[in-house]
């Protein structure tokens, strides 16, 4: 189905979700970032000027945290022995404006959580929510003017930002909507056909625009397999590392957490919080034996995983190149980075 | 529990809680009112999209069960619960009576690096306008109060002299007493990554810290000698015709006097000193000097001495000399530990000055703070926190108010702190979690933590930037602004302020270095750096460009006095003190958030593999180490990051506490502790 929306539209669309779904848009943020936050509604957005921030940087923080929070409470143990879980969510998650990297990111977080045992936590958020995929003329310019399109599966309705005309307005800004399932037909069943030339145009441009750094990625990926890559390379860079999480914790295909529990009179909260295979913590064993003991080989095994394991394990490198952890890292070791510095010095 | 709504709904800009360096994130929440997460600021000046470890966990510890959230009031020898107005009623009327009986300068008020500016005043404003005291002060005292001291004789300021992003514009950083990577993290990011870009970098530091491993020259001198070393340096400098005598000429005095003083210190003496090589002191001399524009970067390893003035004043005199103040990528910068250490300077919480360092002695200041509070002010400067504590143990000091402090834990020979609290008629403590300190009250008023409460706080590049409420506080705890004003309205003080903003506007009125500073200018940018005379005045990045603001900079000789306690027969090793890169000082968040604590559970001391081999202590043992002061047990930890003869024992751990075996030694000017350096001994447990 493909359907053509003009401003108005779009967020008459976002009013009828955000009845049946907590609708998150990207909106701009004081300090200048843009976030997936509620979407306020058609009317409160004109009495607050508010616009949804559909153009501009990739969102900051991952999407895939909306699923997989930084704090995700699990059970609940009263003193009496009797055990209660998180409710269910009272009306599933949209995301909307994810770019083709975040698709990816939650399409691999969805094999991994999904796998037996499957995670039934991730599930219970995951499970009914609509991904509204975002493309076309609204990039930051660092892919080009472009965000790339998005493979089909990847979400449920994808918008396509037309080019933009100088002489019209933002709000006259045009959209086609490509949708991909029962779901995403549902809600755009109403709207006015979209034009598939209109369509092939857009998709033409973007095709042409490529990404580079998945080349970068792949090299460095088999000079580690072949491991053509010594460990001194990995003591310089991890004598880099500052050793924040960062790169973990903005990483939208990073999956590990740890346990957190809470004790009051009322009882114990158990949750489940992000952590960091940067920290010596990760894997140190009771004894205080610890098999990633050292720097070096935490740094290693940060991009180990997601180039060599991941591969080998799920068939795909994990890295979707969002470019987060080569923004939040402090001193310049995140993952293109480290690739860039690696397939230089052992290419031959 | 609620888990039917997203948890990251809300997203509240604040200023991290944890260093000086001045990051800002959002905190995320939900339709609960419960934090579930940090996301550091994108676009903010400092943090980038970046924070470290304790920022990104900023979060964690706001919703812990240990909270107070209940004032409480000791009876029979317990502290139980009990109403706002009664525990409110008890400070007021017991802090009173002290002062009636015994004069108000048997009280001693300590304010807080870890609140706001506006609570900081409040703070200083209830000890002089409420108790007619100036017995104010807060744990700069433990910090950097011999940067104030030898900053503001040799500058007339002081503060950090540049700002942050001159670390993109640098030729070469000299980090002496700063382990920046793990204190100061996201500085020791910066200067990582200025080293890419062909910035050389001088480590002066015992310890083979981080920034050792990447540095063109290591030195690792022996703790204590800094005057001797940077005094060598200097000489040498003069030896070479490296030093800048255009800028000495137009811009300083008192060179002939620092010129003479610094004949002893040759190379070889300097060496005999310092451990070190000559030709090292020589190399070093010859980085610095140099370079083009080069910054100094100091912290506690230059400030916690016996001698910690004079530390800061030979830096001073480094800086001088080679002309490297007043410019981009110059200056000499101490690095702030705490959010609001440096604004809690700035707002008087000190025992010699008001806001923006008027001084209490000087009549015109006391003139204007007098008729602006509509009280009489005391004009003799107070007790510092580190003699109020010798007063309490020798029965002069009867009362204390305690803000979000823990003594306990912080002030060196634990066993002085304990007497000394223990000898109090009275202790009030307002703080967020039963500390070591809070234990010894009677009464304690459960306070907000800074997700809880709006605020300003002033980062250590002397940046003024806005914390905002995010959650409500726990239970029945208040805001520290407001438990402040209920007590000055008990003294019979106007304190009506219906926002932190209104604070801040009582605060312009009567600084002029934050004159310009208000809530909506706050609002929209990246905060504001003072001085800042007027609502135009855009901040000032960098001090001291035209002229230093003393007006000439002063040349400070300094001669080399060793430290009060060095190793001997008895105490064969010497004891270096400090923190880790995961905890925060006395542990009471940090150890209460999840994965910094798991990070490093346990008190530990670095032993190097020499010492170790000598003392048959092998990895992980358990070990004693005494001093004259105490003894107290902890794990060994193998480490080739202390030298031979060293050992290092960060302070953060209750049952393993380094502060037990400090020195109360303090720097004759400043009152700073001699934490770097004391005589211990090690044993297998």
């Amino acid at each position: 189905m493909l359907k053509q929306l003009t401003q108005q539209d779009l967020f008459e669309l976002f009013d009828r979700l955000a009845e049946q779904y907590h609708l998150l848009m990207p909106t701009l943020l004081t300090d200048g970032s843009r976030e997936l936050m509620p979407w306020p509604g058609s009317k409160a957005a004109a009495i607050d000027g508010i616009i949804p921030s559909m153009a501009g940087e990739p969102i900051q923080r991952k999407p895939t945290s909306h699923f997989f929070p930084q704090t995700d409470p699990l059970v609940f143990l009263k003193p009496d022995g009797t055990v209660s879980v998180p409710q269910p969510p009272d009306k599933p998650l949209a995301l909307c404006g994810l770019n083709r990297e975040d698709l990816a990111a939650v399409a691999f977080v969805d094999r991994f959580f999904s796998a037996e045992p499957a995670d039934d936590v991730y599930l219970a958020k995951r499970s009914g929510a609509l991904l509204i995929g975002l493309s076309g003329h609204c990039g930051d310019g660092s892919h080009g003017d472009h965000f790339l399109p998005l493979a089909q599966g990847l979400c449920d309705i994808e918008l396509i930002a037309e080019e933009p005309n100088e002489e019209k307005k933002e709000q006259e800004k045009q959209w086609l909507a490509v949708v991909y399932n029962a779901v995403g037909e549902q809600w755009l069943s109403g709207f006015a056909a979209g034009s598939p030339q209109r369509l092939e145009l857009l998709r033409h441009k973007s095709v042409t625009m490529g990404h580079q750094q998945q080349e970068l990625l792949q090299q460095a990926s088999r000079l580690l397999q072949a491991d053509q890559v010594p460990d001194s390379f990995w003591q310089e860079i991890s004598s880099r590392c500052i050793r924040c999480g960062g790169c973990n914790f903005v990483c939208p295909t990073c999956t590990c957490f740890c346990v957190q529990d809470r004790t009051t009179t009322a009882g114990t909260q158990r949750s489940r919080i992000w952590d960091s295979c940067q920290l010596d913590a990760f894997m140190r064993e009771a004894s205080g034996h610890n098999p990633l003991g050292t720097e070096l080989l935490r740094t290693r095994r940060r991009i180990h995983h997601k180039l060599v394991d991941d591969p080998k394990r799920w068939g795909e490198i994990s890295c979707v190149l969002c470019g987060r952890c080569d923004r939040a890292c402090p001193t310049g070791i995140g993952m293109v980075a480290v690739c860039e510095e690696l397939v230089r010095r052992f290419t031959s | 529990m609620n888990g039917n709504k997203p948890s990251e709904m809300n997203a509240t800009l604040t200023t991290c809680p944890y260093c000086g360096t001045g990051c800002n994130f959002y905190l995320l929440s939900g339709s609960d009112g419960r934090l579930s997460g940090v996301e550091p600021a994108a676009k903010h000046i400092v943090s980038k999209g970046r924070l470290c470890m304790k920022g990104w966990n900023a979060h964690a510890f706001v919703h812990h069960p240990d909270r107070l959230s209940t004032p409480q009031l000791k009876r029979d020898g317990a502290l139980q619960d009990c109403d706002w107005d009664t525990a409110l009623a008890t400070v007021h009327q017991r802090l009173q009576a002290i002062a009636d009986r015994h004069g108000p300068d048997s009280l001693m008020f300590f304010s807080s690096a870890k609140v706001s500016n506006e609570e900081n005043y409040l703070m200083m404003k209830l000890a002089r306008a409420g108790f007619s005291t100036n017995n104010v002060d807060h744990c700069a005292r433990l910090c950097h109060s011999s940067t104030v001291v030898g900053l503001a004789e040799t500058l007339g300021s002081g503060a950090m002299t540049n700002t942050l992003d001159c670390f993109d514009h640098t030729d070469l950083v000299f980090v002496i007493g700063s382990n920046t990577t793990e204190q100061h993290p996201l500085i020791g990011g910066r200067i990582l990554q200025a080293l890419r870009h062909d910035t050389k970098l001088l480590v002066a530091d015992s310890r083979k810290i981080r920034l050792a491993q990447h540095a063109n020259i290591h030195l690792r001198h022996h703790n204590g000698s800094d005057v001797a070393l940077i005094n060598g340096m200097m000489r040498q400098i003069l030896v070479d015709g490296l030093e800048d005598r255009d800028f000495i000429a137009r811009r300083t005095e008192n060179f002939d006097a620092l010129r003479d003083s610094l004949e002893p210190f040759t190379p070889e003496y300097v060496a005999a000193i310092t451990g070190l090589e000559p030709q090292q002191i020589i190399d070093a001399t010859r980085l610095y000097a140099g370079a083009d524009n080069a910054m100094i970067v100091f912290a506690m390893g230059i400030t916690q001495h016996s001698h910690g003035v004079d530390n800061v004043r030979a830096l001073s005199n480094l800086a001088l000399m080679t002309g490297n103040l007043g410019r981009p990528g110059t200056g000499i910068n101490p690095l702030r530990g705490q959010n609001n250490v440096q604004g809690a300077c700035d707002m008087g919480a000190l025992p010699n000055v008001y806001t923006g360092y008027q001084q209490v002695a000087d009549p015109q200041a006391r003139l204007k703070f007098s008729t602006a509070w509509g009280k009489e002010l005391p004009e003799t400067p107070g007790l510092m926190a580190t003699h109020a504590i010798e007063a309490a143990a020798a029965g002069s000091v009867r009362g204390m108010l305690i803000m979000g402090e823990n003594p306990m834990l912080s002030e060196p020979n634990q066993t002085l702190v304990r007497k000394a609290l223990e000898n109090l008629d009275f202790l009030a403590v307002i703080d967020i979690f039963p500390t070591e300190t809070a234990q010894l009250a009677d009464v304690v008023l459960p306070a907000a933590c800074y997700a809880e409460r709006d605020g300003t706080y002033t980062s250590t590049e002397r940046r003024v930037q806005r914390g905002r409420q995010a959650v409500e506080t726990p239970g029945d705890a208040r805001a520290d602004w407001r438990i402040l004003c209920d007590l000055l309205q008990r003294c019979g003080i106007k304190a009506n302020y219906e926002s932190p903003a209104q604070i801040m506007d009582e605060i312009t009125t009567l600084t002029p270095s934050y004159g310009g500073i208000s809530y909506q200018r706050l609002e929209g940018g990246h905060g504001l750096q003072w001085p800042c005379p007027d609502a135009d005045h855009p901040g000032t990045p960098i001090l001291h460009q035209e002229q230093c603001t003393r007006g000439k900079g002063r040349f400070s000789p300094t001669r080399y006095r060793p430290p009060k306690e060095l190793p001997d027969e008895k105490y064969p090793l010497l004891l270096n003190t400090g923190r880790t890169a995961v905890h925060w000082h006395t542990g009471t968040m940090t150890r209460r958030s999840h994965l910094l604590h798991r990070e490093e559970p346990h008190a530990f001391a670095e032993v190097n593999p020499q010492d170790a081999g000598q003392l048959q202590i092998c990895d992980r043992q358990l070990i004693r180490v005494s001093s004259r002061r105490g003894s107290i047990q902890l794990k060994a930890r193998l480490t080739e990051r202390v030298p031979a003869g060293q050992i290092f024992i960060p302070f953060h751990f209750a049952e393993g506490a380094a502060n037990v075996l400090t020195n109360n030694a303090l720097d004759p000017e400043s009152g700073i502790p001699e934490f770097k350096v004391c005589a211990v001994r090690v044993e297998p447990c």
